[in-house]
């Protein structure tokens, strides 16, 4: 799908559940290391 | 001017709120038996009662979506966009979280969820969008596959030998699926 070019990256950290409220919030992951370490970091 | 991608990314608390088409799937067996799945790319269903989550074909590199990549759940600013796509079964709007990229027409996210969903004829929703299409039946092409379908196109359909003979209400798969979700009928 073609949705055109980037424009910017938001960060979205919902503070009530986007789920129906009959499910319950979903626990926030704890994010794991993005970046790969460097060799011997 | 190239448009850049801004330094620092905004900062919201709002899920944003986009629109979506999928294709159904379908498993009789299954717990429940009716759920969303991508029109592109992966086979498997969008997780009942839990968040969908993007992943990236090179995951060990970058958390997705990524910048400059093609990774993420893919949404539109408007309906009307997804008029183009190739035969929806379900159109509605998804809340997007996590990471979200914005872009001139649409949105590529970490997280997303359904909001409100409906059934539609694919053949009515590219002529008329998704207030125009009143699909009466679903019919079962192939194994796990349900197109919904009017009753002048299930006609027309038939006509030009797409397989008809296996069928369900509409209503029914509908209901299925808004239950699986719990989410609500877009349609109103
Ligand atoms: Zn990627
Ligand atoms: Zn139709």
């Amino acid at each position: 799908m073609n949705i055109g070019k980037e424009r910017r990256i938001i960060e979205v950290e919902p503070v009530t559940s986007p789920l129906p409220e009959v499910l319950p919030m979903p626990v926030p992951e704890k994010e794991p290391e993005l970046e790969p370490a460097e060799p011997g970091s | 001017m190239e448009a850049r991608l801004e330094t620092g990314p905004l900062v919201s608390t709002e899920p944003v709120m986009a629109w979506r088409a999928w294709m159904l799937w379908y498993r009789r067996r299954a717990a429940e038996p009716v759920l969303l799945r991508p029109i592109v790319g992966s086979t498997r269903p969008w997780p009942p009662a839990e968040p969908a989550r993007a992943t990236c074909v090179r995951p060990k590199l970058h958390r997705a979506p990524f910048p400059h990549c093609t990774c993420g759940l893919y949404a539109t600013r408007s309906e009307e966009l997804l008029r183009r796509t190739r035969n929806p079964a379900v159109v509605g709007t998804v809340a997007l979280w996590g990471r979200v990229i914005e872009h001139e027409l649409g949105y590529r996210a970490e997280y997303a969820y359904p909001q409100r969903l409906q059934l539609v004829c694919y053949l009515c929703f590219f002529t008329w969008g998704v207030h125009g299409t009143h699909p009466t039946v679903a019919v079962q092409p192939a194994r796990g596959q349900l197109t919904p379908l009017c009753p002048e196109h299930l006609d027309l359909s038939a006509r030009y030998g797409f397989p008809t003979q296996r069928w369900m209400p509409a209503d029914e798969v509908e209901g299925a699926l808004l239950a699986a979700y719990r989410v609500d009928l877009l349609r109103r």
